[in-house]
């Protein structure tokens, strides 16, 4: 597999990823530093069902979702009744936690050693598909009724309980839609580098997420998608000074956050719509249709 | 005779786990600070913790300094960069008001950064502090106690007294108090803001400095060692947000169960009972120890 297929595979495992935290802390505001132990979760329950059971592939991804979306609701119904901050420092005693049991459980995971012989499974179209399935699913929850509620929810939420919306109900889909979401991405890393251990799933992994999201701009799911490939393929762009990558990994981010504080985006999608909307009005009806129909087919050649 | 050791197995337990909670209640005392100022967790406060420990490091190995100048140095160090970070990170966001997530995101990335600044001129290999201190214990009544934890006590004790003395009686303490009830408000009574601000990171620098050396002393030093500055975030949020003394209380409970979690089931599984117990603990009592609710809105 060429150099530019393992770094795109890589990209859209973290995209994934990124888009449970998007959710979650772009659109309803929570803070979760435990995103990164889901990931956990979903790579080392796939790849022992996989390994030590012999579960078909894609029987032991569903499972490890399942696990892991077990798992947040327990989480989610016991946290996200308490205070933002609290709800930040719960999560992220349960990703130390989950860290801690991965470590700890030497006969099944292999401790901090690692679990190693996990086949390839995951090829490139896989991943390809997997993150357009994302991609569409979070788009959509983005712009349903649901999501338009978990904005007021993250704007407001007195006022938004007020206007009869259920914020815990909320919180707790919204969480659990992240855990999945990170599970699954876990699952699809676990299965393409072969190889799982816990230091890969501490807050820091959690913290970078969220840094992603902040980075495209919280308010644009472009954005989001956008900070997660740039960030995620940037360490390796910039691999010829690899002990400074990571502070002017940092440096550009504080400046992003200092001077253009709504993220690279703001508020803008790339919309095929949007596209056409631009054009002068006037225009006739028929021609400006044609006109988007080219415009559409140029992004998607684009893209 | 079983009676007395498991009494002071106990005792010397308990001996441990305050050093460590004295410890932790500096470095969430500072993390408390800030969150009093400006309302949000600032994770940089673990960056500060890191340089400075380094530069205290420095300073015993290269100048030969003695005890107590190393621990001054390395103070003044984290005032100086949490005065720097503030100036650099935080001052902008604030100006623009800007929402409390960029100030939680920029903390993040700040402790990032000054641990990469670490790397890049130590690496990430590991150092250890010259000896400072002569005979390393002594034993009462079969409790053997460590002169270092006997040195965190005191630290932890001196500091909060002049900490506590200098929120009560100078001025700049009494507007740090005030800015910590209300920022608009207290720019309003004529007290200049920016300062107050900047003179906050640089007391929460002093005591992320001197934990710093602390910790530098008592464990080795590696470039990840200011991630401690959790334990001071579990202990400001179990003590209750927006207390300082809720801060100390809950940083000497976390030492003590930590001690006692480690040396009953050892230091592996120890994180997942801690987070149990802190779930557990803030379902039943959500205000934390000192009971002083904070509320983000009216």
């Amino acid at each position: 597999m060429s150099y530019f297929v393992t770094v795109g595979v890589f990209t859209a495992i973290t995209i994934i990823g990124v888009l449970g935290t998007f959710i979650l802390t772009g659109l309803t505001g929570l803070f979760s530093l435990g995103q990164a132990a889901f990931m956990g979760l979903g790579a080392y329950v796939s790849a022992l069902l996989v390994v030590t059971f012999h579960v078909p592939f894609p029987l032991a991804v569903v499972l490890a979702v399942l696990f892991a979306l077990g798992v947040g609701y327990f989480i989610g119904y016991t946290t996200l009744k308490i205070r933002q901050d609290f709800f930040a420092l719960a999560t992220f005693g349960f990703g130390e936690a989950v860290r801690a049991v991965m470590n700890e459980s030497v006969k099944w995971t292999g401790g901090a050693m690692g679990f190693a012989g996990v086949p390839q499974l995951t090829t490139p179209w896989l991943a390809a598909a997997a993150l357009i399935a994302a991609v569409w699913l979070v788009r959509n929850v983005r712009y349903s009724k649901f999501g338009r509620d978990c904005l007021a929810i993250r704007t407001d939420e007195l006022a938004a309980e007020v206007m009869g919306i259920n914020a815990f109900d909320h919180k707790l889909k919204v969480f659990l839609l992240g855990a999945g979401l990170s599970a699954f991405a876990g699952a699809l890393s676990a299965f393409f580098t072969t190889y799982v251990e816990p230091a890969m799933f501490g807050w820091t992994q959690s913290a970078v997420w969220i840094i992603m999201v902040f980075f495209g701009g919280r308010d644009s799911l472009t954005g989001a998608i956008f900070g997660a490939t740039t960030l995620s393929a940037l360490p390796e762009v910039l691999r010829f000074a690899s002990q400074w990558r990571v502070a002017i990994y940092c440096l550009i981010i504080l400046l992003i956050i200092n001077f253009r504080p709504a993220g690279l985006f703001g508020r803008w999608e790339l919309s095929f719509k949007g596209l056409s909307r631009r054009r002068p009005p006037g225009a006739g009806a028929g021609k400006g249709r044609r006109k988007a129909v080219a415009e559409k087919g140029g992004a998607d050649a684009d893209a | 005779m079983e009676g007395t050791s498991t009494f002071s197995f106990v005792v010397q337990q308990m001996v441990n786990g305050i050093s460590l909670g004295a410890v932790y209640a500096l470095i969430a005392v500072g993390f408390a600070l800030v969150f009093n100022v400006l309302k949000f967790s600032n994770f940089s406060h673990g960056g500060v913790i890191g340089i400075s420990a380094y530069v205290g490091f420095l300073g015993a190995l290269h100048l030969h300094l003695p005890l107590l100048p190393t621990l001054l140095l390395g103070t003044l160090a984290g005032g100086v960069v949490a005065s720097v970070v503030e100036f650099l990170a935080f001052r902008s966001i604030r100006k623009k008001r800007g929402q409390l997530v960029y100030f939680f995101v920029t903390s993040v990335t700040m402790l990032m950064l000054l641990e990469q600044v670490l790397v890049i001129f130590f690496g990430a290999s590991f150092f250890t502090y010259p000896q400072l201190i002569r005979t390393t214990s002594f034993t009462v009544g079969g409790v053997s106690i460590s002169i270092l934890y006997i040195l965190m006590m005191v630290c932890a004790a001196v500091a909060f007294a002049v900490l506590a003395w200098a929120l009560r009686y100078t001025k700049v303490g009494i507007a740090i108090r005030a800015a910590s009830n209300d920022l608009t408000t207290t720019n309003l009574m004529g007290v200049n803001v920016d300062f107050i601000v900047l003179a906050t990171f640089f007391v929460s620098g002093l005591l992320a400095g001197l934990s710093g050396v602390l910790l530098g002393m008592a464990y080795t030093l590696y470039p990840q060692i200011g991630q401690l500055v959790v334990k001071g975030f579990i202990a400001s949020v179990l003590g209750g947000l927006g207390s300082l003394t809720g801060a100390a209380m809950g940083a000497l409970a976390l030492g003590i169960v930590e001690v006692f979690l480690i040396t009953v089931m050892g230091a592996g599984l120890s994180p997942a009972v801690i987070f149990v117990l802190m779930v557990v603990f803030l379902l039943v009592r959500p205000q934390g120890f000192a009971g002083v609710s904070f509320k983000e809105k009216a």
